[in-house]
Parts: C-alpha cells; sequence; structure tokens
C-alpha cells in the first residue's frame, strides 16, 4: 500500500479484443492499481471496445476470453461496467431494452456490462481523480 | 476543467474521428468546456467543399458547423500540418483558428483524449 492519497480512475477503453490489446492493458491496470490501494469507479466502452461486452464471443479454449475475464473482475470488484450505446447499437452489441426498441432477433450484452450514454463517460471524468484511455492500435 | 478532444484521423477512413466528436459534444452538452485540435491527416475535416456522398457518407462538414452551437469553444488545427496537406487558409471552414500543436497548446487544457 501506498503512502500517498489513493486515486479513483475511470477507464476508457476504445480498443476492440483480439483486434487489439487495449482490453488486456486495460485489466493488467485495473487489478494492478486495486492491489496498490487506489479504487476504479467505473469501465466506459466507446468505439470498437463495446465488442468486450459481447456475451457471444467464443475464442478457442486455449485463448485468454477478455469478455469474461473483464466480467468477472467487474463482478468481483463490484465496479460498473458501461457500453456506449451509440457505439454498441452500430456494431450489433445490444441489451433486452434495445432488442425490444429495434424488433432484433437476439440480445448479445454480457452481465454485469449495462448500456448507456456518452454521459456516464462525462460523470466519470469528473468525479474521478485520473481518467485512462486504453486505445487500439490506429 | 478544460478538455482539448485530439482528431489525428482523417473524416472518411474510419469511424474514430466522428466518435471523438460525439465525445466533444456529449461535454458540451454537459456545460464542460472543451475544445477541438485536428492535427496530422485530421486536418482534412476542416477542407471546405467535401462531397462525401458517392462512398455514402455524411459530410463531416455539417458536423463541424454545428459544434459552435452546441458549445465546443474553439475549432483547432495545427498550422504545419495543414502546410502538410496543402490547406491554405481560404480552404478551411469558416471559424477555425490555426495554432501550433506543440506541448505548449496542451498546457492549457486539463484533460486530453485523442480519437480512439
Amino acid at each position: 500500500m501506498q503512502d500517498s492519497t489513493p486515486f479513483s480512475f475511470t477507464l476508457v477503453i476504445t480498443g476492440a479484443p483480439y483486434s487489439s490489446q487495449a482490453p488486456q492493458s486495460a485489466l493488467s491496470f485495473a487489478a494492478a492499481a486495486i492491489r496498490a490501494g487506489h479504487r476504479v469507479d467505473r469501465v466506459f466502452l466507446y468505439g470498437d471496445g463495446v465488442q468486450l461486452a459481447s456475451a457471444l464471443a467464443s475464442p478457442p479454449s486455449d485463448e485468454p476470453h477478455w469478455p469474461r475475464e473483464w466480467s468477472s473482475f467487474l463482478e468481483k470488484h463490484g465496479i460498473p461496467g458501461v457500453a456506449c450505446i451509440a457505439s454498441a447499437l452500430r456494431r450489433g452489441l445490444v441489451d433486452e431494452g434495445e432488442q425490444k426498441r429495434y424488433e432484433l432477433t437476439a440480445s448479445n450484452l454480457l452481465a454485469p456490462f449495462t448500456i448507456a450514454g456518452l454521459g456516464e463517460w462525462v460523470e466519470g471524468r469528473m468525479s474521478s481523480s485520473r481518467t485512462v484511455y486504453f486505445h487500439g492500435s490506429d | 476543467m478544460s478538455t482539448l478532444i485530439v482528431i489525428d484521423q482523417p473524416p472518411y477512413g474510419s469511424w474514430a474521428g466522428r466518435e471523438a466528436l460525439d465525445m466533444a459534444f456529449s461535454l458540451a452538452a454537459f456545460d464542460q468546456p472543451v475544445s477541438l485540435l485536428f492535427c496530422g491527416a485530421g486536418v482534412n475535416w476542416l477542407r471546405k467543399g467535401q462531397e462525401p456522398g458517392t462512398i455514402r457518407q455524411k459530410s463531416v462538414e455539417k458536423n463541424l458547423a454545428a459544434a459552435p452551437i452546441f458549445g465546443v469553444e474553439a475549432l483547432l488545427a495545427d498550422g504545419d500540418d495543414c502546410n502538410r496537406y496543402g490547406l491554405e487558409a481560404e480552404q478551411l471552414l469558416d471559424g477555425v483558428t490555426v495554432v501550433q500543436a506543440d506541448s505548449q497548446l496542451f498546457t492549457n487544457y486539463s484533460h486530453t483524449a485523442f480519437a480512439g
């Protein structure tokens, strides 16, 4: 544990799993931050990062399952994980509410992730002491 | 707490810039001070007379024209990158300020976010 005042973090992930290392780097960062006595207030998925919240990702069994690893981490530490609604709808990531609204054949949002607007990001960066971004390769 | 959103990608090759613009508009909607900096290939966002209809995309000029209405404080363009892409002052959209995007500029902002 460090002597200094703990930070609170909002993490923003904009890179998708399996096409970028962003979700993996963010998970390592979050785990290290908590180990060091800091707090993670929330994780916001934006752009291609929303793919991390897909319940349908099925990587080969000898590869890390980043959506499930993130999901377990969020549940274990009681951290809200939020996918941006505009990014999510464009990319085919929907919860049951959006499935009904758009009359889609399925929903695929992995718990405990929820779908909400950019206001969650605005609120996060106002209330957390630090906001850290994890981008894809572009 | 003022935020600088940096768009360094061209307007039509990916959605990253559009999503960065949405972030800026969202901050402005919540009355958070925000400015946009276009640099690298991103300066092409600011070119007058864009006609992306043939690639079935909406012109980003309309989005940018709405920026002051939404409360975005400034549209900044890096001067060196404008030169690199052959953008003369009269070819830039109205309301753009040409700046030098160096470390000094970034000290004016408490937060910086890049297009994904």
